[in-house]
């Protein structure tokens, strides 16, 4: 099922994530990278599922299929930039370093007291972003989210800087969007996944990386709803030769804000179109950046016989399925194992 | 139980139908009938989007906060009433 990533289960215990924790604070950054190889081995090699995501995704990407050991270098991405995670959090030392590139665009929107939606996807480290803030109080993001999904992980993570907490904006029930409107009306950063479905979801088709994939169409309503300008936001993971890394924190325009109720259907269009190519575009700048571990490329099996109100079936919502921002509520005890 | 319109029931109604472009009459909606999932259908996008047009026409601000959200936005009934009690 190309849903899968939210029924499975969070990979790895508690408990292990805490020792990891402690483990990563104590050895630093250099040490527990190196330990990362057999762990990656571990989980490269009881993954299949995993593995056979990538090749769909390197099949689109390059029109063959990769070698193995393209894959487990992706894995081996995936496990580094959570471990980053920690450092970043923790504001530790041995924290990469990051660099900021097109903010200069949403921060003249911020200056006016407009808030900004940002449109991010699981590609590169949305995290990167959210510790940046902490030494960068403009970068500041609201992020909504599925807390139910990878809820384990980010438990542990927020041990070491509970202000990370706030930030995030649990999904459930219409009084969480009431709080995303509210922030966005004091002029702040609100981030949401755009790429990722859940069962039964309404969803979009655009043109990604060449063939068509389904993208979740509630970000896309939400957006709409909130009248707020969209850019496109990623934070990539880029190592250089010399085993050197730093995160790249991207800002690109999409869309302004959403005109009125008759001409939405269009702007959201234009918004759905404009989001797949930009997330292709960086996929092929940091390819193994791209954290959807299935086949995204899968129709999802939305039912398209839920009671509605008969609007445009596409976009206007109508006969809909459930919306991935109505909550995590079916989620709990559920996780991810490829949440970045 | 009454499931005929009042006249200010009608009159949210051609809001909600406005504001979320419904291809629906006002007058066919079901004061009664919830207005999510499993009855008209809407979602918390959409319930979004009648708060904003709500605060929009008759100034009353529905907060994020307020505990008595999932009663307020149950139904048309149980939203108009709400809107009444705070528009005063």
């Amino acid at each position: 099922m190309a849903e899968a990533w939210f029924e499975k289960r969070e990979r790895g215990s508690p408990w292990g994530l805490r020792v990891a924790r402690v483990l990563a604070l104590r050895l630093g950054r250099r040490t527990t990278r190196i330990l990362l190889w057999p762990i990656t081995a571990y989980f490269f090699w009881t993954l299949p599922e995993g593995r056979a995501g990538l090749r769909c995704y390197y099949e689109a990407l390059d029109g063959r299929r990769p070698t193995r050991a393209r894959v487990f270098r992706h894995y081996l991405t995936f496990a580094r930039t959570i471990l980053d995670r920690v450092y970043l959090l923790a504001q530790h030392h041995d924290a990469p370093p990051y660099e900021i590139r097109g903010f200069e665009a949403v921060a003249s929107y911020l200056d006016q007291g407009q808030g900004v939606i940002l449109l991010g996807a699981h590609l590169g480290s949305f995290e990167a972003a959210r510790a940046a803030a902490f030494s960068h109080p403009a970068l500041k993001i609201q992020v909504i989210m599925h807390t139910g999904v990878s809820r384990q992980l980010n438990e542990t993570l927020t041990v070491l800087h509970p202000e990370a907490r706030d930030s995030i904006v649990p999904l459930g029930g219409p009084a969480s969007l009431l709080r995303v409107r509210e922030f966005l009306a004091h002029g702040g950063l609100v981030g949401l996944m755009g790429d990722r479905t859940i069962t039964g979801e309404a969803t979009y088709p655009a043109d990604f990386l060449g063939p068509t994939a389904h993208f979740p169409l509630g970000p896309l309503r939400l957006a709409a709803v909130l009248r707020a300008p969209v850019f496109f936001f990623t934070a990539l993971y880029r190592a250089s030769a010399d085993g050197a890394c730093r995160y790249e924190l991207v800002f690109e325009f999409l869309c302004g804000p959403a005109p009125d109720a008759k001409a939405r259907d269009e702007w959201m269009r234009q918004l759905g179109a404009r989001y797949a190519q930009t997330l292709g575009a960086f996929c092929r700048v940091a390819p193994d950046n791209w954290f959807n571990f299935y086949d995204f490329w899968q129709v999802p099996d939305n039912d398209p016989s839920r009671p509605g109100a008969g609007r445009d079936p596409d976009y206007g919502g109508g006969p809909r399925g459930q919306s991935s921002m109505d909550g995590a509520d079916a989620t709990e005890g559920h996780s991810a194992h490829g949440e970045s | 139980m009454n499931s005929r319109q009042t006249d200010f029931e009608r009159e949210i109604a051609q809001l909600l139908v406005s504001s979320l472009n419904l291809a629906l009459d006002a007058d066919s909606i079901d004061p009664e009938t919830p207005l999510f999932r499993e009855g008209l259908g809407l979602d918390s996008i959409d319930m979004l989007e009648i708060a904003l047009a709500i605060s929009q026409h008759y100034g009353i601000q529905l907060r994020s906060d307020d505990p008595d959200n999932a009663v307020i936005f149950a139904s048309l009934r149980s939203l108009a009433a709400a809107i009444g009690a705070r528009r005063t």
